[in-house]
């Protein structure tokens, strides 16, 4: 009884402060230009990406053998390639690719991350030692040398495995090579992107866990799953929010340098990497081949780094003196 | 202050060794037999003759358990033998002996190009905080981190040719004073240079509210000694600790911009091992990258405690 009718007006105060500090953050971050011009380019990027077929007459693969290696015109805004297909098709496509990508690697890495950093925060100990050493190590490896290492020496053997469940169950699904691809790309990069979660969450949970009201929330005898829930995941959560808007950037980054070296999402699936290495090999004769990726893959990583950078500034008022 | 060091050092080798064993994994498992990816490559009538690939298989021990075998692959390691190419066949430490060079030659000029521009940059910003020109500064800094070489290299190259029609590509090496090398080097150091130059900042930033800076500008000691003695050597610190984030960014960065610009460095043999699965090399030059990284940082957890005397004692 004592329990619940303390808790009850500290939830809802709780409320209030949280509301307070959200629009807060909000208008810190509508008064920051670089950061709302970055926010629009991402809006902008995530409405391409859902509708894009819908905005162009040309799919990605459509071949007009007539219309090669065209400059851009009125008819193909960015051209054509070596196979008559409309650039700005594949860059529409290549934007579904970059974002589905960085979502589900994100999502992944962050589970991954905060997992092991709220257990090393709250567990402590040994566990903690071993998870932070963990975490130190694969901070200190250079992160694509080891994605690259992970993705082209597991294709092999799943395909292998692919195959041999296509042999036994005769499932088409099995011999569909997307699979592959993404299920390799994924977990290869999100096992290169989980530590920074989770140093994050273990640095909030350790500073949270030795305050005084979540020692009166012990004592009071909540518990553990209540004190994480309603204490220690909300205070994380502003910090979670900036390294989560830097780390779907540099998630789209990694997709697209995969793809870049050969070993990210296969073509024909059109990704900014390899169109980006398509175009290097032709760049002197048709420089919009390489322009376009480019520039587009360049201006999207730049407005995640700039809303992660205001919203850094918008949530951590204090590191802003 | 030597048992700080003892225990840096003692944290640090299983490091490498567990690291080498999970990459050694990778390639075991992953990469299927060396001696049919030999003769996939090179196919003729052995590659049908299951008895000599047995005799060669147990001639080059691969009918060895596992651990066996990658303590032997340490051991050859150690030796400075990391096996042959699949893919020319020549001995990887020669091909890497002559890719290695170049690449480290780069990469101390970017350090060196990152010190000389990005310290300054980052003290001058802090100086001016909120004015203009640390906008720019700052503004300029994040651009230049999230833009990817291989997006910087080739668009620059078009803006070269753009600007400058019949200009030389810069592509290929002539050694470090080559004119080619600009390019290059330039993408190379874009993101140590936006690294260190906000490190510097903020650095800058907080030291000159400590209360030592306000006394001595209480005293009337001119700026440029204020800026000189007592903010460079505390602003120092932060910066060396960032050394080896600086080193993951150059190994992850020369992959793309010795690609690009068709050095004939460690990251551009890279590329070439991973694009024809040539797994000797992929696995030479990752232990490169790894160690490098990972050396870098031992040097770094040393170097702190002397420039920062309060780590030493008592321990972090």
């Amino acid at each position: 009884m004592a329990v619940e009718t303390l808790a009850a007006p500290a939830s809802a105060a709780d409320i209030e402060k949280h509301a307070s500090l959200w629009s807060d953050a909000w208008h810190r971050l509508l008064a920051n230009r670089l950061a709302m011009v970055g926010l629009a380019v991402i809006v902008l990027l995530i409405l391409v990406a859902i509708f894009g077929p819908w905005m162009t007459p040309y799919d990605f693969l459509s071949q007009d053998l007539n219309a090669r290696n065209e400059l851009p015109n009125a008819a193909h805004w960015l051209g054509t390639d070596e196979l008559g297909r409309d650039v700005l098709a594949r860059v529409i496509y290549g934007a579904r690719t970059a974002l589905i990508v960085s979502l589900i690697v994100t999502a992944i890495a962050v589970a991954i991350g905060v997992t092991l950093g709220a257990i090393a925060g709250y567990a402590g100990g040994p566990l903690d030692s071993a998870i932070m050493w963990l975490t130190d190590m694969t901070m200190s490896v250079p992160n694509l040398l080891l994605a690259v290492v992970i993705n082209a020496s597991l294709k092999p053997p799943l395909t292998a495995w692919m195959d041999r469940m296509y042999q036994a169950t005769l499932n088409p699904i099995w011999r569909n090579s997307l699979i592959v691809d993404f299920v390799l790309v994924f977990g290869a990069m999100a096992l290169v992107s989980w530590p920074a979660y989770c140093r994050l969450v273990r640095a909030q949970v350790l500073s949270v866990r030795s305050r005084n009201y979540v020692t009166a929330a012990r004592a009071l005898g909540l518990p553990t799953r209540v004190i994480l829930m309603r204490y220690i995941v909300p205070n994380a959560i502003g910090p979670l929010i900036v390294a989560v808007s830097a780390g779907l950037g540099a998630a789209m980054v990694l997709e697209s340098a995969f793809s870049f070296l050969g070993v990210g999402v296969n073509p024909p699936a059109p990704s900014w990497g390899n169109m980006i290495s398509d175009g290097l090999r032709v760049w002197r004769t048709y420089p919009h081949l390489l322009a376009a990726p480019a520039a587009v893959l360049g201006i999207a990583t730049i407005a995640f780094s700039f809303l992660g950078d205001g919203l850094n500034d918008a949530l951590n008022p204090k590191g802003r003196k | 202050m030597l048992r700080y060091i003892a225990t840096r050092i003692l944290i640090w080798i299983p490091s490498v060794v567990v690291l080498l064993l999970a990459i050694y994994a990778l390639a075991f498992y992953g990469a299927g037999d060396p001696i049919k990816l030999i003769f996939l490559r090179a196919p003729g009538d052995v590659a049908f003759d299951p008895v000599r690939i047995e005799a060669i298989r147990e001639q080059a021990g691969l009918n060895q358990p596992f651990l066996v075998q990658f303590a032997n692959y340490i051991w050859k390691v150690l030796h400075g033998n990391f096996g042959n190419s699949l893919l020319s066949g020549r001995p990887v430490w020669k091909t890497v002996a002559a890719a290695a060079p170049i690449s480290f030659q780069i990469g101390l000029l970017a350090i060196l190009l990152t010190a000389i521009v990005a310290i300054p940059l980052g003290v001058l910003a802090a100086l001016k905080q909120n004015s203009r020109l640390d906008y720019l500064i700052v503004s300029v800094s994040l651009f230049l981190w999230a833009i990817p070489a291989y997006v910087a290299g080739p668009l620059l190259m078009v803006l070269l040719i753009a600007i400058l029609p019949g200009a030389d590509i810069p592509y290929g090496w002539g050694g470090i004073f080559d004119p080619r090398i600009v390019l290059p080097l330039l993408v190379l150091s874009f993101q140590p240079i936006a690294l260190i130059t906000r490190q510097t900042r903020a650095a800058v930033i907080e030291i000159m509210s400590e209360d030592f800076v306000r006394t001595a500008r209480a005293k009337g000691v001119p700026e440029l000694v204020v800026a000189f003695k007592h903010i460079m050597r505390p602003v120092l610190t932060p910066v060396v600790t960032q050394l080896g984030l600086i080193m993951i960014t150059l190994v992850n960065g020369a992959i793309f911009v010795e690609y690009v610009f068709g050095l004939p460095g460690l990251g551009r043999l890279t590329v070439q091992a991973i694009l024809h699965n040539d797994y000797p090399i992929i696995l030479a030059v990752t232990l490169i990258g790894v160690t490098v990284a990972m050396a870098t940082n031992l040097i770094v957890d040393l170097l702190y405690p002397i420039l920062d005397p309060r780590a030493g004692q008592g321990g972090r």
